[in-house]
């Protein structure tokens, strides 16, 4: 068995460059993945939604502190849970589904459709909600579902493999829970002011619960069961952790969201006891991977922690929405900061993990167009590919952010949230034009270094 | 035509290269190369046929799909003149401990007992 220690020397950049260039790469390592442009302009419209989410919480704080239900407070959130964290996470999900089953989309075109269909979906519905016409609403609603049934249709391909073990089961029931969840929103879309089907406070948290827990959540809980040991070399063979957080979350969501829909407590707190234990067996497994990692902690693991602390929050939360004796709007108060941290903990989930996976992608397109060393001459790493000092300026903006909405939405100050609104901007501004401008840096100095140089006859 | 033997020299040297070229291959992710992170697991020398086994850490790692084809494509290149077979294998599968004691290091840990 060959066990030769060699130190990485100055020769390494020639050597990755020879063995870069004696044959051909394929990005992503195989003929499953679809192009890197679909990912990553998925991932990019996701930046910008949550850009555009922070300046919707700015505009919409004071409707978001003293009426959560008003319809501009409700098109903040649909600016969030559309343009940022579905447009983000269907985006990981068209690359991350054909790389663990080995099995491609059964369409890119469909998934660039889907992104068209996305976009649409994310700002006509909460144009429709913040300002009217109603057909705003209505022509978004379709939008909407036609492009979760293409999505889902897509990625029944990959999805429908034997293999892939927790992940992809998770991914399985998490699609189903974004289809539910759409339908859902366009039943709430076309009845919206008819009597058959009032808005009423629990129906509303029904529809937020399921998409929140059963799309968004178990469709990260899921894929961090690879993403985990993946990064942080963390080897635990007979860990069951994992599988645990997704039978209990695809079994507690559709309990606790029928019970919310139907406001019966005998259906809702078993859901939401399952619900709360599949997220405990989550964190269980982030500890897991955590203790047995082979890796010092780094920029992923801060926006992990801070993630997992506004999972916590956010779950103490629902319980003292259901729980506290307070009036109607201290409930509704604790009920919009409850949603403002769920959101928190996957949005830093999001952010956090953008910083490994959009580098890989850009690091296997680079590598195809025959970049493989960086600026510095040696071989090109995926740290090459951001500034490291914006990403930690990132971690600190989207922190600071969601707590001072949070504090502010909890303690009634519309400057608390409104300021808030301006860290969540600025989170998405910095963390999409830095995982944005590094790689085409590395390519403008790659093409400035092959240039011939110029010759008499030009400079003359 | 008489074909000369290839001599245990010779083997040892074409190993010494191998072990060289895949030294020279980088997980971008981690900053280590393939035979410090453990994934080569052997080298097999007949004649001008190079059968190497290696493997990665993780199945449907994806950017570590990527390393077996730039494994091949630089001892491909070191030697030119013999043809390369790899493969990948997951028995027995990777764990952390068949890292290097240099990898631990650069990686901040020392070997676990």
């Amino acid at each position: 068995m060959a066990n030769a220690t060699h130190a990485a020397t100055g020769d390494a950049a020639d050597g990755a460059t020879r063995a870069g260039s004696a044959a051909p790469f394929v990005p992503g390592g195989g003929a499953t993945v679809p192009p890197a442009s679909v990912p990553l302009s998925f991932l990019a419209a996701g930046g910008v939604g949550l850009w555009a989410l922070g300046l919707a919480v700015w505009f919409a704080a004071d409707r978001l502190v003293h009426t959560p239900a008003h319809p501009g407070a409700v098109a903040a959130v649909h600016v969030g849970v559309l343009a940022f964290l579905t447009t983000a996470v269907l985006g990981a999900a068209h690359q991350f589904a054909p790389v663990v089953a080995r099995r491609r989309l059964r369409s890119v075109t469909a998934a660039r459709l889907t992104l068209v269909g996305m976009l649409a979906t994310a700002w006509l519905l909460p144009s429709g909600f913040a300002h009217g016409p109603e057909s705003l609403i209505a022509a978004g609603a379709v939008t909407g579902s036609l492009t979760v049934l293409l999505a889902a249709w897509n990625l029944s391909g990959p999805l429908s493999a034997r293999d892939g073990g927790v992940p992809l089961v998770g991914l399985r029931w998490s699609i189903g829970f974004l289809v539910a969840t759409v339908a859902f929103g366009a039943v709430y879309a076309f009845n919206r002011h008819a009597a058959w089907f009032p808005l009423l406070p629990n129906r509303v948290m029904a529809h937020a619960h399921l998409g929140l827990l059963g799309w968004l959540g178990l469709t990260y809980v899921a894929v961090a069961e690879k993403l985990w040991p993946m990064f942080l070399l963390a080897h635990r063979p007979r860990a069951r952790s994992g599988a645990w957080a997704v039978r209990l979350l695809a079994v507690g969501v559709p309990f606790l969201a029928a019970g919310l829909l139907f406001a019966v407590p005998l259906l809702a707190w078993p859901g939401a006891a399952a619900s709360a234990a599949g997220l405990a067996a989550h964190l269980t497994s982030l500890a897991g991977a955590v203790r047995h990692r082979r890796r010092p902690l780094e920029l992923l693991h801060g926006f992990l922690f801070v993630s997992v602390g506004f999972l916590v929050a956010g779950v103490a939360l629902g319980a003292a929405a259901a729980l506290a004796d307070v009036d109607l709007a201290d409930r509704s108060r604790l009920v919009a900061a409850e949603v403002a941290a769920l959101v928190a903990w996957l949005g830093l989930a999001v952010v956090g993990h953008a910083h490994k996976i959009v580098p890989f992608i850009g690091y296997s397109a680079l590598r195809a167009r025959g970049v493989s060393t960086s600026p510095s001459g040696r071989p090109l790493l995926f740290g090459d590919l951001f500034h490291p000092g914006v990403a930690r300026a990132t971690l600190g903006t989207a922190s600071s952010g969601f707590v001072l909405a949070i504090a502010g939405i909890l303690s009634t100050s519309t400057a608390l949230v409104a300021l808030g609104g301006v860290g969540i901007s600025l989170t998405g501004l910095l963390s999409t034009l830095n995982l944005a401008i590094g790689p085409v840096r590395v390519l403008r100095r790659h093409a400035a270094a092959d240039a011939p140089a110029p010759t008499a006859a030009a400079l003359r | 035509m008489i074909e000369v033997p290839t001599t245990d020299w010779d083997a040892e040297r074409r190993r010494e290269a191998v072990l060289e070229a895949l030294s020279l291959v980088w997980d971008p992710e981690l900053a280590l190369d393939v035979v410090s992170l453990g994934l080569v697991y052997d080298i097999r020398i007949d004649g001008d046929v190079v059968e190497i086994d290696m493997t990665l850490t993780t199945p449907g790692c994806p950017v570590s799909e990527q390393l077996p084809a730039e494994a091949e494509a630089a001892v491909s290149a070191a030697l030119p003149e013999v043809e390369v077979r790899l493969q990948v294998v997951w028995d027995p599968p990777w764990t952390p401990e068949r890292l290097t004691p240099t990898a631990l290091e650069q990686l901040g840990f020392a070997p676990r007992r």
